[in-house]
């Protein structure tokens, strides 16, 4: 069958995020570091859902009360200019 | 400093900031979008009582209420991170750092993509951004083109697109694999179809009344589910053909698309090349609730609302201080729900910087019910287990609150 991308901002198809699963045996979270899924330019807001479905899929990790996947700032894509400005308006 | 920042200008957003002017709080909406409505614009439908939603006219009734009323509405902001300070909070824009002592986020809600071979290539786009192309930008998404993805948003922007003049090939599900197994797999497509059919627009009531209630027959509706689909507006619904992947060099030429057994297995042999210069992939939506995680708040899961939630209560308050969610962020609901639970949420914020009297006692008390009746009535559904949904986040929200 031909590749699946999850992550489209870093390129990562299904193929590479299960065998890492399966190698690793890892979490969301050390899969996403493993793999750079989740840490491309949207911040993962178009894959974060697939790779959580994946892993519960894969080990039974089930999205908890919290978020599984942590959600960092910035949350958009923001320059480092701005990133650093901190102007408060009036 | 604001009373009130209000982060979203959809149904939910821009009611809030009405309930608070009325009240005279010093309130300002923000808006990454260019314009204010947030989904509330690309909606056009037929309720059962032959009326039309007609998004962009609601849009236009709650803006000019917001104008009357002199509330500060600003696009092209987009908040990337919130802080908590002495004063409340500090929210962080492209445009700068706004103080608020009370914060409102109405984000709505995100789409969930479908993977499937190919799903990257230009002109797949998600069910929504069709919409948002066709009813807000009026340009045309393509000629002739095909839905991957049967529910009840999808089949809704279906027709709008026919409304509109572009071309659908037909509907059908995506190929299954470990990621879409809620999509692809044709006895749980069919029980969602069904348990919904009852509220929703009347070409879908002679749809789903086909295939009666009972377990049984819902089995057999999907093991003998016709092999041309079922046309519901003249546009084939299939439940037993999945497309398996989507085909082009540069940009989308074609789907592959394949006969399935009742399980969702590929039927080998039977597979179809179908022309079609741009693909919509449903895989339903989510609570956009980046910012509330950011700034602490918790969550819960809970699938009736659609995935992970915010924690809060019947009257939109969080466990956070000051902090405040309504509209789509809670729950996926319709924009009716969103709307009613706006106009809530801003009694409550005017509730704790005002001093409480009968008056606001009353009317926090009429927005409650009003949320629930509208509940009750509407025609659009997302999840048949909402009520179920909302019941277990009050629960939640008193463990969090005990702790
Ligand atoms: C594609 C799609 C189609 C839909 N179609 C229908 C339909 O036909 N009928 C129906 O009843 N419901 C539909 N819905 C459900 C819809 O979510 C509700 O109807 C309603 O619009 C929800 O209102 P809301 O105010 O919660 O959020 P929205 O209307 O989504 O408004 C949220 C606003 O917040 C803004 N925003 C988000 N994040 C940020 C940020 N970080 N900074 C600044 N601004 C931000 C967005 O730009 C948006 O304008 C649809 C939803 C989607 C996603
Ligand atoms: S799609 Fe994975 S980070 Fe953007």
């Amino acid at each position: 069958m031909d590749k699946i991308i999850i992550c489209r901002c870093e390129e990562v198809d299904l193929e590479e995020i299960e065998q890492t699963v399966n190698k690793y045996g890892s979490s969301a979270r050390e899969t996403k570091l493993r793999t750079r899924a989740g840490m491309g330019y949207c911040g993962g807001r178009t894959c974060r859902p697939m790779i959580d479905t994946i892993l519960e899929q894969l080990t039974g990790e089930k999205p908890k009360d919290k978020i599984p996947l942590k959600v960092q700032p910035p949350v958009r894509p923001v320059s480092l200019a701005r990133l650093g400005d901190k102007t408060h308006h009036e | 400093m604001l009373d009130v920042l209000i982060i979203g200008a959809g149904p939910a957003g821009l009611s809030a900031a009405n309930a608070c002017r009325e009240w005279d709080l010093n309130v300002l909406v923000i808006d990454e979008f260019p314009q204010p409505g947030g989904r509330l614009l690309g909606q056009l439908h037929q309720e059962p009582n032959g009326k039309w939603w007609n998004g962009i006219e609601e849009t236009r009734m709650l803006l000019e209420k917001a104008d009357a009323l002199g509330a500060d509405i600003r696009c092209g902001l987009s908040a990337f991170h919130i802080e908590k300070a002495s004063h409340g909070f500090s929210v962080y824009t492209n445009q700068g750092v706004f103080d608020t002592a009370n914060l409102l986020i109405a984000t709505g809600a995100a789409e969930s993509p479908v993977p499937i071979p190919g799903w990257t290539l230009p002109g797949v786009m998600s069910i929504g951004a069709a919409q948002v192309m066709t009813n807000v930008h009026r340009v045309r998404v393509g000629n002739r083109g095909i839905i991957v993805g049967v529910n009840v948003l999808s089949a809704a922007i279906a027709r709008e697109l026919q409304l509109a003049g572009v071309e659908i090939h037909s509907m059908a599900l995506p190929a299954l694999n470990i990621v879409n197994e809620e999509h692809g797999h044709p006895r749980k497509v069919m029980e969602r179809l069904v348990r919904m059919a009852h509220l929703a627009p009347s070409a879908w009531i002679r749809f789903g009344s086909q295939f009666a209630k009972i377990d049984w027959m819902r089995n057999l509706a999907v093991k003998f589910y016709p092999k041309h689909g079922v046309k519901m507006w003249g546009l084939p619904i299939h439940i037993r053909k999945a497309v398996t992947e989507i085909c082009g060099k540069d940009q989308v030429e074609a789907v592959t698309i394949c006969d399935i057994t009742a399980e969702g297995e590929r039927i080998p042999g039977t597979e179809q090349t179908i022309e079609v210069d741009f693909v919509c992939i449903a895989g339903g939506l989510y609570p956009l609730a980046e910012l509330a995680a950011v700034i602490g708040c918790p969550f819960q899961y809970i699938e009736e609302l659609g995935g992970h939630v915010p924690v809060h209560n019947e009257q939109m308050e969080t466990p956070l201080e000051g902090l405040y969610v309504a509209g789509n962020i809670t729950g996926i609901e319709s924009a009716k729900v969103a709307r009613a639970q706006g106009a809530l949420a801003g009694l409550s914020i005017v509730k704790r910087m005002c001093r409480e009297s009968e008056d606001l006692k009353q009317k926090i008390h009429e927005a409650k019910q009003n949320v629930r009746t509208i509940r009750e009535q509407v025609t659009i559904q997302f999840h048949p287990g909402i009520h179920q949904g909302r019941l277990k986040m009050e629960t939640v929200f008193k463990e969090v609150c005990d702790q």
